[in-house]
C-alpha cells in the first residue's frame, strides 16, 4: 500500500512539474474523446466526412504521378483491349458490343468479344462517359478509361470504413481508409491510366463483404439483396468474383459449425445465394458455370445445407424429442447417400466440369509448372517472397495478425468472417502474386483495428476505458444467449406435453426466455469480469509511457506514407509503354519506341493487314496499330499461340511455311539489346519455345537451344539450332552493323556477338524504331521464278551460287 | 590350232579369274557384313542378360560406355550421369536414383528387349565421359537413339519436368516410340502409416468432442492455428513450397549466409527468420494494447511498455535493414 501511495504522488508530481504537457494531454483527450466514442456532436460529424474526403483526395492523387511525368496514356497490355472494347461499345451501342465478333485478333479464328469479357469495367465508363455528356461535359472517353481506377479507389476507401466501422468502431475506419487509400498492393493496379478490370473490381469486392456483413448483422432480406446486386456486379467485372463466391459460403459454414445459425444468417445468406447466382448467369461469360463448375459448388452445397438445417430446426418444434433424434439420423444418412451418388453420377456424366487449370494451380501448386506453361509463363500467376509482402504493405503487414487476434477477442459473427478471410487471402496471395489484390483490403482493415486499438489504449483516460469495456464484455455472450433460447423454450413446452397450446407458446417463451437469458448471462459475465483479475484494465497511468507509444506509432505512420509514396513512385507508376531513362548528365530521356513502331504500322500497312507477334503485344496492336493480329493477351488458344511460338523457333524454311499458312504480312518482335531493355523478345523467348514445344515436340526441342554445358548463350557460343532460329535472326539482324563491324556487344545479356550477323532470306526488315527496341519485318511474296527464296536472295546479292538449283526444280 | 585353242582356253580361264575377282571385290563380302550383325546382336544379347540381372539397369564406366554406344547400332540408349558416392554430396542425385531405377523396371515388361537399354555412369567410374559431354552437374540424363552415324542425343531437363518417374517415362517413351510404363511398389509403410493417421485423427477428434467439445471449441487453439498460418503465408512459404530454394548457403565475400541475392529470391532459412521477425512485432503490439494495461502498477507499466517498445523498435529496425539487403535501393531506415 505505501508503495502504491508512493508511486500515485511520483506520478501527481510528475504531472504538477510540468502543466504545459497536463494542456496538450487535455487536447488528446479530447481529440481521443472524438474519435472513439460515437457520439455526434457536431464536431465528429463535421470532422469524419472532412477526414473520409481528403482520404479520397490522396487515394486519387497519390495514383496520378504517371500522368504527371508522362501523358494521360492507357498503360500496359490488358488495358488496351478494354479501352479498345470501350470505344466500341460508347460508339456502337451496348447491343452491337454484346453481340461483337472481332475478326482482327486471333487470326483466322476471330474471337467472340461479347462472351469472352468480363463487360463491368467497360460498361461503367461508358455509362460515365455518357452521363457526362449528357450534362453537356465534353469529356473524351480515354481520360474516363485513365481516370477510372483513381476515381474508384476513393471508393475502395470509403467502403473500407464503412467496413471496419461495422467490425470496431468509426476511428478504426478511418485508419482502414487511410491504408486501403495509399496501400501500394493495391496501387499496384490502380494507377492513372492502368484501365483493367481490378480497378474497379477491388471496390467492389470490399463493399459486397460490407454488404454481406451488414446483411448477416441485422439479418435483412433488403442487406442480403443488396450484397446479391453488388456480387452481381462484381461478377461482370472480374474473374476473381469467385474469390466471393467461396468465402461468403465458408463464412456461413463456419457460423454453422460453431453451433450459430441463427434466422438472420439464414434469411441473409438464402436471399444473397438465391438472386446473386441467378444475377450471376446473366453475364454470358459465366453462363451455366454456377451450376456446374466446382469452383461453385461450395456456396450451392451450403445453400441447401442451411435449408436442411432450418429444416430440422423447424421439425424439432412439432415433434418429441426421441423421435426427433432417430428422424434426424435417418434425414442425415439419406441426405448423404442422395448427395454423394448424385454427385458421382454427375461428374462422371460430365454435367460437372473439373476446376479449371488457373484455378487449380491455386491448390496443387506444382500443377501448372508441368501441365500448363502459358500459365506458369505469365509473371504475375508467380509465388510470392516475402519481400513483395513487405514492399506492397510495409507497417501493416506485421499489425495485420495483431487485427487477426483482436477479432479472435471479440468474436462476433463478422469477426469470423474477417479471420476466414485473412487466413485464406494470405494463403492465395503466397501462391500467385497478383492475388496480394485480394489481401490488401484485409490487411489494411486488420491493422487498422489494431492500431486504432493501440490508439485507443495509449490516449484514452480512465473514464472512457471503463464506459467502452463495459458494453464490449456484456455483448459477447449476448449472441449465443439469443441462439440458445429457442431450444431453452421448446424443452419446456415439451414438459406440458400440450402441442396446441406449445405453438402458440413456443414464440412468446422464446423471446422471454432470451430476454431473461442475456440478462442473466450479462450478469454472470460481468460478476466473472469483476471476479478474474486478469479481465480487469487499468489506464496507462504513466504520460511518458503513452507519449513513448504514441510518438513511436506516429513516427510508424510516417515511414509508412513515404515508403508507401515511395513504392508508388518509383515502381508501380511506370505505364511499360513509355519509358524513361536517365541519361549519364541526369536529365530524362524518353524512350517512345512502343508507339513510334504501332504508329508506323498504323500509317504504313494494308487496312487488313496480318502482324505476327508474341501474345503480350497482341492488345496493344490491336489498340495502337489497328492492325490484325494473331495471338494476343487473352491466351484461349494454347495451340494458336504455340503455332506462332513455333514459327519463331524454328529454321527459316520451316517458319516460312507456317507463316505463309496463316497469312502474315508482318513480324513485329522487341529487342532490348541496343539500350539494355531486360523484357525484351529474346529473354522471352524460352517460353516460347517450352510452349511450342508442348504442342509440336518433333519441331521444337528445348535443349537444342542450351549449349553443353546448360548455358542460354547468344553470342560465339549459341547452339546452331538458337542461331538458326527466326527470332534470333530477326533480333540481330544488322545488329553488328550498328557497331561498324566490330564489338558488337548486347547489353541485356551482356554477350560480345560474332561481328558477322545472321542473313535473313524469307523476311525483309520494315522499319525498326529508333532505339531499335521494335522491329518490324515483311514477310517476302513467293519468288516470281519459282525458286526457293533462299537462293533468290543470294541472286539478288550478286552470289550465284548453283546454276543448277534452277534447273532442278 | 592346238596351241591356239590352248592359248584360247587359257585366256577364258584368265579372263573369267579376273571377271570374278571383279565381281568379288565389288560385292561386299557376305562373310564380313555378317560378322558385323552378328556382332551387334552379340553386344544385344549381352545387354539384355546384363539388364534382366539388374531389374535394367546396367552399371556403366568408361569402357563399357564406349562400347555400349559404339555405332551402329540399332537400339537406343538411355544414359543417367550421377554421382552417388557419398563424398560428393549430391543430394538430388540420391533422390532420383529410385525414380530411375523404377523406369527401368519398367522395361522388364516391354515386349521387345532388345530396343532400348538403360545405364547408369558414376561420376567415380567414368570420369573421361564426363569430361567428354562437358557434364558440370549431376545428376543429368541423356538419351541416345538407335543410329547407325549421327551423334545426337537429346538432354532431360529435370528443372521442368521434375524428378519424378512418370514423366521421364513420358519422355523416353515420346521419343523411343516403346511403352514403358511405371509400376510403383505398393507402400505398405506409407500405407499402413496413412492407416494409423487417418485412425488417430478419428480418435483424437472423438476424444476431444467427448470432452463436450472444450478443446476444439477453444477459441486459443484456433487463434495460434489461424495465427501460425498467416504468419508463415505472408512470410514466402508457398514460395519455398514452389520453388524448393535451397535451406541456407554457406556465407561468401561478407554475404550472410542466410540472404539469398536477389530481389525474388530467398532461402529457406531466411523466411523463418522473417516469419519471426514478424511473429514478435505482431507479439509486441499485442502486449501494448492488451497486457500492459492489465498492469496494475504505473512502474511495471513503464517498465513493460519501454521494453516492448524497444523491442519492437530493434526488431522493425532489423526487419527494414533485412530489407535493404535484398533490395540495396531502399532509401529508408528505423535505427540502423
Amino acid at each position: 500500500m505505501e508503495k502504491l501511495e508512493s508511486l500515485e504522488t511520483e506520478s501527481s508530481m510528475l504531472m504538477a512539474k510540468r502543466p504545459y504537457l497536463r494542456k496538450e494531454i487535455q487536447l488528446l483527450e479530447q481529440f481521443a474523446a472524438i474519435m472513439s466514442s460515437e457520439s455526434s456532436s457536431t464536431v465528429a460529424r463535421v470532422l469524419k466526412p472532412t477526414i473520409l474526403i481528403l482520404i479520397a483526395v490522396v487515394a486519387i492523387s497519390s495514383r496520378l504521378f504517371s500522368i504527371i511525368r508522362f501523358e494521360s496514356v492507357i498503360h500496359e497490355f490488358d488495358p488496351w483491349f478494354n479501352y479498345r472494347t470501350t470505344q466500341h461499345l460508347v460508339k456502337n451501342g451496348f447491343y452491337d458490343f454484346w453481340n461483337w465478333f472481332d475478326e482482327k485478333s486471333w487470326y483466322p479464328l476471330g474471337r467472340v468479344v461479347g462472351g469472352t469479357v468480363y463487360p463491368g469495367i467497360m460498361v461503367t465508363s461508358a455509362l460515365i462517359h455518357n452521363v457526362l455528356h449528357f450534362f453537356n461535359f465534353p469529356v473524351d472517353i480515354r481520360n474516363v478509361c485513365v481516370f477510372l481506377a483513381p476515381m474508384f479507389s476513393g471508393l475502395t476507401a470509403f467502403s473500407a470504413y464503412l467496413l471496419t466501422k461495422e467490425l470496431k468502431d468509426s476511428s478504426a475506419g478511418l485508419l482502414a481508409a487511410a491504408f486501403l487509400g495509399v496501400a501500394p498492393g493495391y496501387i499496384s493496379r490502380s494507377v492513372a491510366g492502368s484501365y483493367d478490370n481490378e480497378g474497379i473490381a477491388i471496390f467492389l469486392l470490399v463493399f459486397t463483404f460490407y454488404l454481406w456483413i451488414k446483411a448477416v448483422k441485422t439479418g435483412s432480406a433488403f442487406f442480403g439483396l443488396l450484397t446479391a446486386l453488388f456480387y452481381f456486379y462484381m461478377v461482370s467485372a472480374w474473374g476473381g468474383y469467385v474469390f466471393i463466391t467461396n468465402l461468403v459460403p465458408l463464412h456461413a459454414f463456419t457460423l454453422l459449425l460453431m453451433g450459430r445459425f441463427s434466422n438472420r444468417l439464414y434469411v441473409s445468406y438464402s436471399t444473397f445465394y438465391a438472386v446473386g447466382t441467378l444475377l450471376s448467369m446473366q453475364i454470358p461469360f459465366v453462363g451455366f458455370q454456377p451450376t456446374r463448375t466446382s469452383e461453385h459448388m461450395a456456396a450451392l452445397g451450403v445453400f441447401g445445407l442451411l435449408q436442411l438445417y432450418a429444416f430440422a430446426e423447424l421439425v424439432r418444434g412439432y415433434i418429441p424429442p426421441k423421435q426427433f433424434k432417430a428422424l434426424l439420423k435417418g434425414g442425415i444418412a439419406a441426405v448423404v447417400i442422395i448427395a454423394s451418388v448424385g454427385l458421382t453420377i454427375l461428374s462422371f456424366s460430365g454435367v460437372i466440369a473439373p476446376f479449371t487449370g488457373r484455378f487449380y494451380s491455386l491448390y496443387d501448386t506444382g500443377y501448372a509448372k508441368i501441365h500448363i506453361p502459358i500459365i506458369a509463363s505469365v509473371s504475375e500467376h508467380q509465388p510470392t517472397a516475402w519481400t513483395s509482402f513487405f514492399f506492397d504493405l510495409q507497417m501493416l503487414i506485421f499489425l495485420f495478425p495483431a487485427g487477426v487476434y483482436l477479432c479472435f477477442k471479440e468474436l462476433k459473427d463478422e469477426h469470423v468472417f474477417i479471420i476466414l478471410y485473412s487466413v485464406f487471402a494470405s494463403y492465395f496471395a503466397g501462391v500467385m502474386v497478383r492475388l496480394m489484390l485480394t489481401l490488401t483490403p484485409v490487411v489494411c482493415v486488420s491493422a487498422a483495428i489494431a492500431y486504432s486499438t493501440l490508439l485507443d489504449t495509449y490516449l484514452e483516460t480512465s473514464e472512457h476505458v471503463l464506459a467502452s469495456t463495459k458494453p464490449a464484455i456484456a455483448v459477447t455472450p449476448a449472441t449465443p444467449a439469443v441462439i440458445e433460447a429457442p431450444t431453452a423454450a421448446t424443452s419446456e413446452t415439451k414438459v406440458a406435453g400440450k402441442k396446441a397450446a406449445a405453438k402458440a407458446a413456443a414464440a412468446a417463451a422464446a423471446s422471454a426466455a432470451a430476454a431473461a437469458k442475456s440478462t442473466e448471462a450479462d450478469a454472470k459475465a460481468h460478476a466473472k469480469a469483476t471476479a478474474d483479475g486478469e479481465k480487469k484494465r487499468f489506464p496507462i497511468f504513466n504520460l511518458d509511457s503513452r507519449m513513448l507509444v504514441i510518438l513511436q506509432l506516429t513516427w510508424f505512420l510516417f515511414m509508412f506514407a513515404w515508403h508507401c509514396t515511395y513504392v508508388t513512385s518509383g515502381s508501380y507508376s511506370s505505364p511499360s509503354i513509355v519509358l524513361a531513362s536517365r541519361q549519364q548528365d541526369g536529365s530524362q530521356m524518353i524512350i517512345d519506341d512502343f508507339r513510334e513502331a504501332y504508329y508506323w504500322l498504323r500509317k504504313n500497312t494494308k487496312e487488313d493487314a496480318k502482324v505476327m507477334s508474341w501474345w503480350d503485344y497482341g492488345y496493344q496492336m490491336a489498340g495502337m496499330a489497328n492492325v490484325t493480329t494473331l495471338v494476343d493477351n487473352n491466351t484461349w488458344n494454347n495451340t494458336h499461340i504455340a503455332t506462332v511460338g513455333k514459327a519463331m523457333s524454328t529454321s527459316e524454311e520451316v517458319s516460312y511455311k507456317v507463316l505463309r499458312q496463316h497469312d502474315v504480312d508482318y513480324v513485329l518482335i522487341l529487342f532490348g539489346g541496343v539500350i539494355g531493355y531486360s523484357g525484351d523478345d529474346i529473354n522471352k523467348f524460352l517460353w516460347m519455345i517450352r510452349i511450342a514445344e508442348g504442342v509440336y515436340p518433333s519441331d521444337v526441342k528445348e535443349t537444342n537451344f542450351f549449349t553443353p554445358r546448360g548455358e542460354y548463350k547468344v553470342d560465339h557460343d549459341a547452339t546452331k539450332t538458337m542461331r538458326d532460329s527466326l527470332m534470333y535472326k530477326m533480333s540481330y539482324y544488322r545488329f553488328a552493323e550498328l557497331y561498324g563491324g566490330g564489338n558488337a556487344v548486347d547489353h541485356v545479356r551482356n554477350a560480345r556477338m560474332p561481328s558477322e550477323g545472321p542473313t535473313l532470306s524469307v523476311l525483309e526488315e520494315a522499319y525498326t524504331t529508333e532505339n531499335w527496341l521494335v522491329r518490324i519485318y515483311k514477310v517476302k511474296d513467293l519468288d516470281n521464278l519459282g525458286r526457293d527464296l533462299k537462293d533468290s536472295t543470294a541472286f539478288d546479292k550478286g552470289r550465284v551460287r548453283k546454276v543448277s538449283s534452277l534447273k532442278k526444280k | 590350232m592346238r596351241r591356239q585353242g590352248l592359248g584360247k582356253i587359257l585366256f577364258l580361264v584368265v579372263a573369267l579369274a579376273l571377271v570374278t575377282l571383279l565381281i568379288v571385290s565389288f560385292i561386299p563380302s557376305p562373310a564380313n557384313a555378317q560378322t558385323t550383325e552378328e556382332l551387334i546382336a552379340k553386344k544385344v544379347s549381352r545387354l539384355q542378360a546384363k539388364a534382366a540381372k539388374s531389374k535394367g539397369i546396367i552399371e556403366l564406366d568408361s569402357i563399357a560406355f564406349d562400347d555400349v554406344l559404339a555405332k551402329p547400332r540399332n537400339y537406343s540408349m538411355v544414359v543417367l550421369f550421377t554421382a552417388i558416392s557419398p563424398e560428393f554430396q549430391c543430394a538430388p542425385c540420391k533422390n532420383f536414383d529410385p525414380e530411375y531405377r523404377l523406369v527401368a523396371a519398367g522395361w522388364s515388361r516391354i515386349p521387345d528387349k532388345s530396343k532400348i537399354f538403360f545405364g547408369i555412369l558414376d561420376f567415380k567410374a567414368g570420369q573421361s565421359i564426363f569430361q567428354k559431354f562437358n557434364m558440370n552437374s549431376a545428376p543429368s540424363l541423356l538419351y541416345f537413339p538407335a543410329s547407325d552415324l549421327s551423334e545426337s542425343f537429346d538432354r532431360y531437363d529435370f528443372a521442368k519436368s521434375g524428378f519424378q518417374a512418370e514423366p521421364l517415362a513420358n519422355w523416353i517413351n515420346m521419343r523411343s516410340g516403346l511403352k514403358i510404363e511405371i509400376q510403383r511398389p505398393f507402400d505398405f509403410i506409407a500405407f499402413s502409416l496413412k492407416i494409423m493417421g487417418f485412425a488417430g485423427t478419428l480418435g483424437l477428434a472423438h476424444f476431444l468432442y467427448s470432452r463436450g467439445g472444450k478443446v476444439i471449441r477453444s477459441k486459443y487453439l484456433w487463434a495460434s492455428v489461424s495465427l501460425f498460418l498467416i504468419f508463415i503465408f505472408i512470410s514466402g512459404h508457398m514460395w519455398n513450397q514452389i520453388r524448393h530454394p535451397p535451406y541456407s548457403m554457406p556465407s561468401r565475400d561478407g554475404r550472410p549466409g542466410f540472404i539469398a541475392p536477389g530481389f525474388q529470391n530467398q532461402f529457406g532459412l531466411e523466411t523463418q527468420i522473417v516469419a519471426i521477425t514478424y511473429a514478435v512485432l505482431c507479439g509486441g503490439a499485442i502486449s501494448l494494447m492488451s497486457s500492459i494495461p492489465r498492469m496494475d502498477s504505473p512502474s511495471k507499466q513503464r517498465i513493460a511498455v519501454i521494453i516492448w517498445m524497444g523491442v519492437i523498435t530493434i526488431m522493425y529496425s532489423v526487419l527494414i535493414l533485412f530489407f535493404r539487403a535484398k533490395n540495396p535501393s531502399y532509401p529508408f531506415r528505423l535505427l540502423f
